[in-house]
């Protein structure tokens, strides 16, 4: 154990003196701006992520989009939902890279995490089990469990939005 | 011009006790950032079913009566937050240009976003066929998302800005 927690420790370090990750900082000439142009890219991709998953949510739990059935808004939404997920993961990771040890070490940054990975368990859950006889309920008032994932994935993703801003207030 | 009054509203009761509280800030911000990915996710929505874009099942008529009102919603937030921002910390808003350009870029496009949706409400079919559809709706939804994604880079460059003017 001891030495797994030292091996975490030199891996951060080392991922903090990489070239890019200095550049990250804006340590070196003409990359000032590249921390602020990649957390812009990371904001926007991930706008998009949880607007697409907060109307499937909404959706499940009867309040919007109540004239679209839910495996067509899902056929609809989910695609965007993914490609902006890679998105934000790409510019998150940027960041990351900046200041691995503070990050890896901040409260608010671990939260945000258990709240993406809860998120995608809900999400398994999911689509094994109400997910699975969506066609007796698709265009309709969704059954208790889908109202449950919908509300459990919203409040999750409310999370993961809280905490990373608060990263930023904490590192 | 706006400086003395970000000064002096910086003064007030109601500033200083929102100043006082570390929380506030980080709370409205990250409210304001879920209501812009509502307004943001919905207009990305309408826009790319303009365009032809994606797989989506739904009429434009139908698209846009069902996300333009959680739009509106999603700006009444995206006002309020952005109102408690502004009195806990005015000079941060008021001497950067992006704060002002994100303002007027607001009006245009929320301006542009009521036009186009009176406009589907008082002729559904004709925006509803893809061969009847006005041209200028390729123009909306080509404008309207290059100025929401301009207007959130200028929210977030407020925070990068403001310490230049200051």
């Amino acid at each position: 154990m001891v030495v797994l927690r030292v091996n975490i420790a030199a891996l951060l370090a080392a991922i903090e003196s990489w070239p890019v990750s200095a550049a990250l900082r804006g340590e070196m000439p003409g990359t000032e701006w590249l921390f602020p142009i990649v957390e812009t890219l990371h904001v926007m991709a991930l706008t998009v992520v949880f607007g697409s998953i907060a109307m499937l949510d909404l959706r499940l739990l009867g309040i919007a989009s109540r004239n679209s059935s839910v495996s067509r808004l899902s056929s609809e939404v989910l695609p965007w939902t993914w490609a902006a997920w890679g998105t934000a993961a790409l510019f998150g990771t940027l960041m990351f890279m900046a200041k691995a040890g503070t990050y890896a070490g901040n409260l608010q940054f671990r939260l945000k995490f258990v709240c993406m990975g809860l998120a995608a368990v809900n999400m398994l859950i999911f689509h094994l089990g109400a997910f699975r006889q969506v066609a007796s309920w698709d265009s309709g008032e969704p059954p208790v469990s889908a109202k449950v994932a919908g509300a459990a994935s919203l409040s999750l993703w409310i999370g993961v939005v809280f905490f990373g801003r608060w990263v930023g207030f904490t590192t | 011009m706006f400086r003395p009054f970000a000064d002096w509203l910086s003064t007030t009761a109601l500033s200083k006790t929102m100043q006082d509280h570390a929380w506030v800030v980080p709370t409205s911000q990250s409210i304001h950032i879920i209501a812009v990915s509502i307004v943001f996710g919905s207009a990305c929505m309408i826009n790319l079913r303009l365009l032809g874009v994606g797989r989506s099942g739904r009429s434009v008529s139908q698209l846009s009566n069902t996300l333009v009102p959680w739009m509106w919603r999603g700006l009444a937030v995206l006002l309020f937050t952005g109102l408690i921002q502004t009195v806990t910390e005015p000079v941060r808003q008021f001497v950067t240009p992006m704060f002002w350009a994100k303002m007027l870029m607001i009006i245009v496009v929320a301006t542009m976003t009521s036009l186009y949706a009176r406009a589907v409400r008082r002729n559904a079919p004709q925006w509803d066929g893809a061969s009847s559809r006005p041209s200028r709706a390729k123009a909306f939804a080509i404008v309207s998302t290059l100025l929401w994604l301009a207007i959130i880079v200028c929210g977030r460059f407020i925070g990068y800005t403001w310490s230049f003017y200051a």
